[in-house]
């Protein structure tokens, strides 16, 4: 019941941020893209999915990621209403969802895998936001793409150090999928 | 097993979706899928009246040749100035293959853009009427205009205005066929040959 | 997990061992070719062949992103071999690395000799993009997204060592011996072998990192030109990448000097706090000392070539001073019977030690201003991977196939021996004097005066290629005859 409220919460944030994407894309992609995907995975946290549907599960959403994260996209969530609402229904149930309900059957190497490229795929986005010789939003203003680049920057300075400091000091919560797939251990059994 | 056919087959389905966003991989940017689109499917352009800077007063655009416009302010102090060279250095590249090509600058704020703005801006950079002209068309059409050649204009929050800038071709049907970066010259050259 | 070791050297076949033969098979045999490029190079700057310079810069850059891949290769799979003693590693990520990697050795091929990439290994930008018609941008594309997959194979291998060290070890500081130098806790001390892995994850993975961003950046700019990259920025994230990366091929390799020599001693090699502080050191002064690389670039500021010259000089001390001084202590007075591997991987310590001298000379300001672009530095690298690397990854190879029942250096395994260390010496002594002669590196074709030096140096390199083919077939003989 919690997490319903919770995810009913993030996800009235989004709208009242609605107002202002218009004038500011770091609102829209730092903050309103992020509120909605975390109304779908709090939502996607009780979803109990099958393991063989945690693979496609996992690249629906990223797939739907990768779609909003075109510029194009960006664009047409201002200009068209049916992009605009489908921002609302897809960032959460495309993305924030299955991404929730598969983390759960993900390894511990490829859960590390998809940190590592969240935080190069930041990056790059930076490096593209702020050095793009033209406007890459016909809705925003140089001055704003370049905010957001940096702030793609520091988004995944902050990753960074969240991921990495429990993985120096050893507060590893071992996976048991980890054990269940281990060939090293199957080739001692044998042994 | 089980798990990698599902996963392949959606990530498969997960690339045709990317490759259908892009159209093809062609366009990430807003400005990118316009021009794709805008190749593609040509939109017929219903004739406006055009006062162009010598004063005269056309219905345009005139049917049975192609047309290069770009969409201007004559008070913009960057991008405007940039490519109201790269229009001239493009009307110099026609000449000189010998095609007689009308080019428009269409000014998109008639209210601040009187005659004389028009005219200084042609005198600034050497549009001389012909075949090269400044003009602006009537306040209650520009609107329309913008929207037909998916011009996005956003205010600057310096007084001025920013917009994306390229070179529109109307092709002799009265139809816009094509945009172009300001200074693909050869590209601009061959889509204006094919269609005469 | 089980909190104990699952494997020590006495308990039983390495559950890794497969994969690692087939691993320095393949590396030997890309050592062996990409030698024979050396070779061709060598002749025809002695103008004993006539060779087109542009076959002679693919043949250059294929050398180069040949050798560092294949030594990354040897080195990734030795230190697996023996971490899989301490931990329960998935054979299925090594499987996913080795696949990744191989696909990136596919496309750098083909970038080079189908697409003419001749723009050497360190993909300096804005050589990919300029290459003068020689090659087109999808060359370029294709050789930088054949090294993204190799780092991606890499971050794979590394992720897996890294989760499990920081499960057994209690994090990564555990298992870096952080907790026993600083904390002075000596309950659990890691192996050497488990500090060597936390301390070569935790900066290659930094690097892979940065490597990965002027990657992708470069790709942007050869698709869209107008993207445009600061130059001096991406000097200094692709030298940091490129030290790193063939720095950690060594400091991989190092962990079977460690993990072999105490079943030859009988004395095992210790995690001491001098050892541990050793590579505490080397974790910060490998990220520090890219610099030096950067001594001709006026355009840096003035303290990264201070730190540039002084942790050049630092860097080498604490391992490489600490390694070979242990190693002579271990050695001494053991009574130690020496056989092939055993020669070849303390050659391999030797070699690196004495190749970081002109390291260290070339790292002074002033010295680098004129030595940087002569062949004294290739003299400084073929010192440490041909006589260090190289060597240590052919001692693991002859060492996985010996023969318990043989304790003594064989007449071939002792001819083979010493030509090695002749044709390699010579070898790189030639390089160094060239350099110290202001012979430039790099150079195609070289004026008459130079060639008897590239002449002489074909001859020793010859020597090496006749050596290291019989360690090549020595090695396929051995699996074979093991297999059976």
């Amino acid at each position: 019941m919690i997490r319903i409220v919770m995810a009913g919460t993030a996800f009235s944030i989004a709208c009242s941020l609605q107002p202002l994407v218009g004038q500011d894309p770091v609102i829209h992609v730092l903050a309103q893209f992020p509120a909605l995907i975390l109304a779908g995975a709090l939502l996607g946290g009780r979803f109990r999915l099958p393991q063989h549907f945690s693979g496609p599960a996992l690249v629906l959403a990223l797939v739907s990621l990768a779609i909003w994260m075109l510029p194009r996209s960006l664009d047409a969530a201002l200009l068209d209403p049916v992009w605009m609402a489908a921002k609302f229904v897809t960032l959460p149930l495309c993305v924030g969802l299955p991404l929730a309900a598969a983390l759960s059957h993900v390894g511990s190497v490829l859960r590390g895998f998809l940190k590592a490229q969240a935080i190069s795929m930041l990056l790059f986005l930076g490096f593209l936001y702020t050095h793009a010789p033209m406007r890459l939003c016909n809705s925003y203003l140089v001055d704003d793409q370049q905010r957001l680049g940096l702030g793609f920057v520091y988004v995944a300075c902050a990753l960074i150090l969240w991921w990495i400091i429990p993985v120096l000091f050893g507060h590893i919560s071992s996976n048991k999928k980890d054990d269940d797939n281990d060939v090293s251990r199957h080739g001692i059994e044998l042994r | 097993m089980k798990q990698v056919t599902f996963t392949l087959s959606a990530a498969l389905l997960g690339c045709a979706a990317i490759w259908q966003a892009t159209d093809g991989g062609r366009a990430v940017t807003a400005e990118g899928a316009r021009r794709v689109q805008i190749a593609e499917n040509p939109v017929h352009v219903p004739p406006v009246s055009l006062e162009t800077m010598d004063g005269s007063l056309q219905m345009w655009p005139a049917q049975g040749q192609p047309i290069l416009l770009e969409f201007i302010y004559t008070t913009c102090p960057t991008i405007c100035q940039t490519s109201g060279g790269d229009f001239a250095e493009l009307r110099d590249h026609l000449t000189d293959e010998g095609l007689d090509v009308p080019m428009y600058s269409v000014s998109f704020d008639p209210v601040a853009d009187g005659l004389p703005e028009l005219q200084s801006y042609g005198e600034a950079h050497g549009a001389s009427g012909h075949p090269w002209t400044i003009a602006r068309p009537e306040i209650d059409v520009v609107a329309g205009l913008l929207d037909l050649f998916r011009v996005t204009v956003i205010p600057d929050g310096w007084g001025g205005y920013k917009h994306n800038i390229a070179v529109l071709v109307i092709n002799p049907n009265g139809e816009f066929a094509g945009a172009y970066d300001t200074r693909a010259f050869e590209d601009i050259r061959s889509a204006v040959e094919a269609m005469l | 997990m089980s909190a104990t070791d699952v494997h020590s050297a006495e308990s039983g076949p390495n559950p890794q061992e497969a994969l690692v033969k087939f691993t320095m098979l393949l590396g030997g045999v890309v050592f062996l070719l990409m030698m024979v490029f050396g070779l061709i190079m060598r002749v025809a700057q002695g103008d004993l062949i006539s060779l087109d310079p542009e076959i002679f810069y693919l043949l250059l850059t294929a050398h180069g992103a040949g050798m560092v891949g294949s030594a990354a290769l040897s080195g990734a799979a030795i230190l697996w071999f023996f971490s899989a003693r301490h931990l329960n590693l998935r054979s299925s990520i090594y499987i996913a690395f080795l696949g990744l990697f191989l696909a990136g050795v596919v496309l750098i091929l083909g970038s080079i000799f189908i697409g003419g990439y001749g723009g050497a290994w360190t993909f300096l930008f804005p050589l990919p993009a300029m290459s003068g018609g020689l090659w087109e941008a999808w060359a370029g594309v294709m050789f930088c997204v054949g090294y993204l997959l190799i780092g991606v194979g890499f971050l794979l291998y590394y992720l897996e060592l890294g989760l499990k060290i920081a499960s057994r070890y209690n994090g990564l500081l555990g298992g870096l011996g952080w907790r026993y130098l600083f904390a002075n806790n000596s309950t659990d001390v890691p192996p050497p072998t488990i500090v060597a892995a936390s301390s070569v994850l935790v900066f290659n993975t930094i690097g892979i990192v940065f490597g990965a961003a002027v990657l992708a950046a470069s790709i942007v700019n050869l698709l869209l030109p107008s993207f445009e990259v600061d130059p001096l920025l991406a000097k200094n994230a692709i030298y940091f990448f490129g030290h790193v990366f063939i720095n950690a091929t060594i400091y991989m390799a190092i962990t079977a000097v460690y993990e072999i020599l105490p079943d030859y001693t009988g004395r095992p090699w210790k995690s001491t706090k001098l050892f541990i502080g050793a590579w505490a050191a080397v974790v910060v002064f490998v990220q520090a000392v890219y610099f030096h690389h950067l001594l001709q670039d006026v355009n840096m500021p003035a303290w990264t070539m201070a730190v540039g010259q002084i942790v050049s000089y630092a860097s080498g001390v604490p391992l490489i001073g600490v390694t070979v001084f242990s190693l002579a202590v271990y050695i001494k007075g053991s009574g130690l019977k020496w056989d092939l591997p055993i020669s070849l991987l303390t050659l391999g310590v030797v070699g690196w030690g004495l190749g970081s001298i002109p390291a260290m000379v070339d790292g002074m300001v002033s010295v680098n201003k004129l030595m940087h672009n002569t062949q004294w530095v290739p003299g400084h690298f073929h010192t440490y991977l041909l006589l260090g690397e190289v060597a240590m990854a052919f001692g693991f190879a002859a060492w996985l196939v010996r023969d318990k029942a043989v304790t003594i250096l064989s007449n071939l395994d002792r001819l083979v021996f010493r030509a090695y260390v002749f044709g390699g010496a010579g070898f790189v002594l030639i390089f160094l004097w060239s350099g110290a002669s202001s012979i430039p590196r790099r150079w195609a074709v070289h004026y008459e005066q130079w060639q008897l030096q590239s002449q002489l140096a074909s001859g020793f390199a010859l020597i090496v290629v006749l050596a290291t083919l019989v360690l090549v077939v020595r090695y396929v003989a051995g699996l074979a005859r093991r297999s059976q």
